[in-house]
């Protein structure tokens, strides 16, 4: 399932910036820099904080947004988010280990409301505190890629944008899927609708307690200590990556909630 | 069942909201074409409906767009907004640098 998995990834991050052709009337809910000089599909987090910078809401995309979390909720960030995959393999770099405290997973709910939505409606789309602007994937994709081409016009800024790229990445080293976990505003979306999601990983009458889920999970959901089903503590964390079901002694993971 | 029946229930609505947004909803917006002139001299063209790339003097115009144009004409340097004949605001300039070349692909 692992080795699935890292083709999957590999795969959508070819697919999402390949540049055969480009889609950008359509959002794909993850997070991929749609000004990437080779982008397919606009990012629904940059279309929102632009429309916000209007005073309007994009309901297309947050339809879409909805229904893709309604129909798949965070499996997006396993199997499709390039970034995840990027650190996901940052992770295996040999680094300090550590963990970050349970409530740094509400940030990136502060981070969608204030950089995303708030500082486009109440300061302006253009100011340096717009998530677009600080975002490491549109530093990757985008702000990088386009000073190569045309030379970096604003040095501060471009050096602040990857102070926060390696700050992030040296993070995600450290811990598993640090972004993900405690800033993504996209994740925040996301997870609003995991716990009602269609695809997510369920306990079945097999299971015996054993609490091998709980330790290999990379995102730290644990299931109902009483009862089956979904998993109670942090279900909107689960991002379907299966580690739980390779783990299980009893086959007592289903992939359809 | 209850999660069933609440699944539905926001499933639609989600629904809903994408298909009146994608195929319903329109915006009335003026275009910037200062910035489209610019782009036209540096040899880009922009195809954005409502621009006609034959006027030889650019002046405001507004042009009913659909939701996913809107959502399309943003990820470039695109479509500002005027009032009353001038100029208000820009849409938000995702380029994230200045200088900035529309997607080649």
């Amino acid at each position: 399932m692992e080795k699935l998995r890292l083709k999957v990834q590999l795969a959508f991050a070819a697919f999402f910036n390949i540049g055969l052709f480009q889609l950008h009337t359509i959002c794909f809910p993850v997070l991929n820099c749609h000004s990437c000089p080779t982008s397919i599909f606009a990012c629904p987090l940059g279309i929102i904080g632009q429309f916000a910078g209007l005073g309007l809401v994009p309901l297309s995309v947050i339809g879409l947004m909805a229904l893709a979390g309604l129909t798949v909720g965070r499996f997006l960030c396993g199997w499709a988010c390039p970034f995840g995959f990027v650190q996901e393999l940052l992770y295996k770099v040999p680094y300090i280990k550590f963990n970050i405290p349970a409530w740094s997973r509400f940030v990136k709910y502060g981070v969608f409301a204030g950089l995303v939505v708030a500082v486009p409606v109440y300061l302006t789309p253009e100011s340096s505190l717009y998530f677009c602007r600080l975002c490491p994937v549109g530093t990757i994709e985008s702000a990088v890629p386009w000073a190569l081409i045309n030379g970096a016009t604003n040095i501060g800024h471009l050096a602040l944008r990857l102070s926060i790229l390696f700050a992030i990445m040296i993070l995600a080293m450290g811990h598993r899927r640090f972004f993900c976990k405690a800033l993504c505003p996209l994740g925040a979306c996301l997870s609003i609708f995991n716990r009602f999601a269609a695809l997510f990983p369920e306990r079945t009458e097999k299971c015996i307690d054993c609490g091998s889920c709980n330790r290999i999970c990379p995102m730290e959901t644990k299931p109902k200590p009483d009862s089956y089903g979904v998993f109670a503590h942090n279900p909107e964390e689960c991002i379907s990556c299966l580690e739980c079901q390779k783990k299980c002694p009893t086959h007592a993971v289903k992939l359809w909630g | 069942m209850v999660r069933k029946v609440f699944w539905i229930v926001l499933a639609t609505l989600s629904l809903a909201t994408s298909i009146y947004g994608g195929f319903f909803r329109e915006f009335l917006v003026y275009d910037n074409l200062e910035k489209f002139d610019k782009l036209k001299n540096v040899g880009i063209t922009i195809k954005i409906p409502g621009y006609e790339s034959s006027d030889n003097k650019f002046e405001a115009q507004s042009q009913w767009f659909t939701e996913p144009e809107v959502v399309n004409a943003m990820t470039f340097e695109g479509i500002g907004r005027y009032k009353d004949g001038k100029l208000t605001s820009n849409y938000p300039d995702l380029r994230m640098l200045k200088g900035r070349l529309p997607c080649p692909t």
